[in-house]
């Protein structure tokens, strides 16, 4: 009854003009940068973030937010017809939604991927209802050693899914976790690696790397291929109201894809990306025909869209608990919340009832919009699709180099994506993987605060990771998976899965 | 059999590249420190970062020589592709950066979107400049009236 009650005390806070508007424009923003490609919610929200500055906190992150999980059902619209993913968690989506749209199957890939995602984002944020309140209670308890094992196997899931050459994906990794510590020593206070450039001493900006590993340097290699076979499918989109036949080989998906999402999302650095990368591996594993995906399987739309949206809801978990953003989504929301002197942890449920259910209440609102959004109006976001790629790359370019301005106004942030936009461009060509680069990067001051408080606990001592029950149990599963990746024969199940080329 | 050699060599030349990193960053780590008066020193996740990146560097230059089969019909990576218009392109977006404080947003954005426009597929000089100015017009309306971006003027002053 308690959270019926708190539930209700947040719908009554969201259904005011201001809050239902707001909600409005950031499922609505949400969607449109879902579809762009090259521009991301972190650009966007980074973009709106002055605006909230003038509002009350709990409007803030409603809109916030409303981005965050507009832009996980806008990416799959790309994904589909263009085999370009609008946001990285989009990337699977590409496999098989785009090859049931060249089958002339775009209506239902992009229903199942509408409906799946409801239908996950309800059962995560029943999920976020459930699981948070407690978790704050245990979170009380724990220390740094938890934090970095949880990390350490966060990181491992990812490399673990890799794609393709799993080595190539742990250097990434190491690589990402080098360029995520770069600045000023928060401890000591020493320069790291700034190489007299002051701009680096608050470290590399999560925007300008991401936009430019995944931004740019997609433009990039486009620009080398031929740009004639790019553009949109021309088939009629119709029949969006999936088939009984495709609801009874989507479900089980949705609903694996919901679970494993949130609980994933909730893993720090895990997100949308793991969640939809994941869900798609274990669909083609469970299938009883693997050899269908990657050509027009409808579990794996549905799986991993599910899983991305679910992931959305549970990212809020550590977010709300343990005042830990679990990605820079949430390293906004923490700003944009911090702004209004509201400071999340275990007590931010109990101290600020009205702004977590408030929150809460959005989201369900926000689910309903983008349902309305994305089925009706599905022909605007394709006609904003089928813009000539001749005519839309300068624009996506514009967008990165004005987002990446904008977060700081200031050119060296400009200079640092194009840095990493050519550094994503050999990546791809020489078959590197960026996602795990991209985890370790957000993770590493993480994982660095976590290493260093934990041996100042033990005295030095590296034994304290093996001596603490919690910490002990991420550790082993992480050295289990690493373990278990390097063996030949699971490596070679692996490279079944066709994720190499999108990535 | 020469694209399998030149596909080789350019893995291998990856490979090294990441263990040149990975040597620097180690050394640089050890040089900050690992350890401060019996604590964990600044230098420490960088150097266990770079053993990492430093044992998978050699793991997979090794792979490289052992698997050569397995990379046996793949073509050359730049072979077949307009590499350098994309590069081109790369070197106009670092041109507009160092002329955006100069030329202010607004003339090197026009600049710089005439290039792309014209770049990929050559146009009329009235067609790429009429996008041109329909683009900067759009983006400046958006990023600086509504979003109240506070773009760089420059010597002209807009």
């Amino acid at each position: 009854m308690d959270i019926l009650n708190n539930l209700f005390l947040g719908f009554s806070a969201i259904l005011e003009l201001d809050n239902l508007l707001f909600c409005f424009i950031g499922v609505f923003v949400g969607t449109l940068i879902g579809v762009l490609p090259g521009i991301g919610p972190v650009g966007a929200m980074s973009l709106l973030l002055p605006a909230t500055y003038k509002v009350s906190s709990l409007s803030a992150v409603i809109m916030l937010a409303g981005i965050y999980y507009g832009a996980q059902y806008g990416g799959s619209t790309t994904s589909i017809l263009v085999n370009i993913p609008g946001e990285a968690s989009s990337v699977v989506t590409c496999l098989d939604g785009y090859q049931m749209a060249r089958q002339g199957r775009a209506g239902p890939a992009l229903g199942i991927a509408a409906f799946g995602s409801f239908i996950a984002g309800t059962i995560g944020l029943v999920g976020l209802m459930l699981v948070a309140p407690p978790l704050a209670s245990i979170a009380l308890q724990f220390g740094p050693p938890e934090y970095f094992s949880l990390m350490c196997l966060g990181l491992t899931l990812l490399i673990y899914l890799a794609s393709g050459s799993v080595i190539r994906a742990i250097m990434m990794a190491a690589f990402g976790v080098i360029i995520g510590c770069i600045g000023q020593d928060p401890e000591t206070g020493s320069s790291r690696y700034v190489f007299g450039i002051p701009e680096l001493l608050d470290g590399i900006g999560l925007a300008p790397f991401v936009m430019g590993l995944f931004g740019i340097s997609e433009v990039l290699f486009n620009l080398e291929q031929d740009l004639q076979g790019r553009s949109v499918l021309k088939t009629e989109i119709e029949g969006l109201l999936p088939t009984w036949k495709d609801w009874k080989k989507s479900m089980m998906p949705i609903l694996r894809g919901s679970i494993l999402g949130f609980f994933l999302g909730v893993l720090p650095g895990g997100g949308a990306v793991l969640s939809s990368f994941a869900s798609y591996a274990i669909e083609k594993k469970v299938s009883r025909h693997p050899e269908d995906f990657g050509k027009g399987a409808i579990e794996g739309v549905a799986g991993p869209e599910s899983a991305n949206n679910a992931a959305t809801d549970g990212a809020f978990v550590p977010l709300f608990t343990l005042c830990i953003p679990s990605n820079v989504v949430m390293a906004l929301l923490l700003g944009a919340l911090m702004i209004h002197g509201v400071t999340p942890g275990p007590l931010f449920i109990s101290k600020n009832p009205q702004i977590f259910w408030g929150i809460i209440a959005s989201m369900y609102l926000g689910n309903v919009l983008l349902l309305v959004l994305n089925l009706p109006l599905i022909g605007i976001w394709v006609q904003i699709l089928r813009v000539p790629y001749k005519i839309l790359f300068p624009l996506i370019l514009l967008f990165c180099l004005i987002g990446a301005y904008s977060v700081n106004s200031s050119t060296s942030d400009v200079i640092l994506m194009l840095v990493f936009g050519l550094l994503g461009y050999l990546m791809r060509k020489y078959k590197f993987e960026g996602a795990p680069m991209v985890l370790a990067f957000v993770l590493g001051p993480m994982l660095e605060s976590s290493l260093r408080q934990s041996l100042l606990m033990s005295d030095g001592s590296f034994l304290i990771f093996l001596t603490r029950p919690i910490t002990a149990a991420g550790i082993i599963a992480t050295i289990i998976m690493i373990l278990s990746s390097i063996i030949p024969t699971f490596r070679r199940k692996r490279k079944t899965i066709p994720m190499e080329e999108t990535l | 059999m020469r694209t399998d050699r030149g596909m080789q060599r350019n893995y291998r030349l990856a490979s090294i590249f990441w263990l040149i990193i990975g040597i620097f960053v180690a050394i640089s780590a050890y040089r900050l420190g690992l350890s401060r008066y019996g604590q964990p020193g600044p230098g420490l996740i960088f150097f266990l970062a770079s053993f990492v990146l430093i044992i998978s560097s050699v793991v997979d230059l090794g792979g490289i020589f052992f698997r050569k089969s397995q990379q046996g019909s793949r073509e050359f990576i730049w072979a077949g592709t307009r590499w350098p218009r994309a590069l081109l392109v790369l070197g106009a977006l670092f041109a507009y950066v160092f002329l955006l404080n100069i030329l202010g947003f607004i003339l090197s954005t026009f600049v710089l979107m005439a290039f792309l426009f014209a770049v990929v597929e050559p146009r009329s000089w009235w067609t790429t400049i009429l996008i041109s100015l329909i683009t900067i017009m759009a983006a400046y309306g958006i990023f600086k009236f509504w979003l109240q971006v506070p773009f760089p003027e420059g010597l002209l002053g807009f």
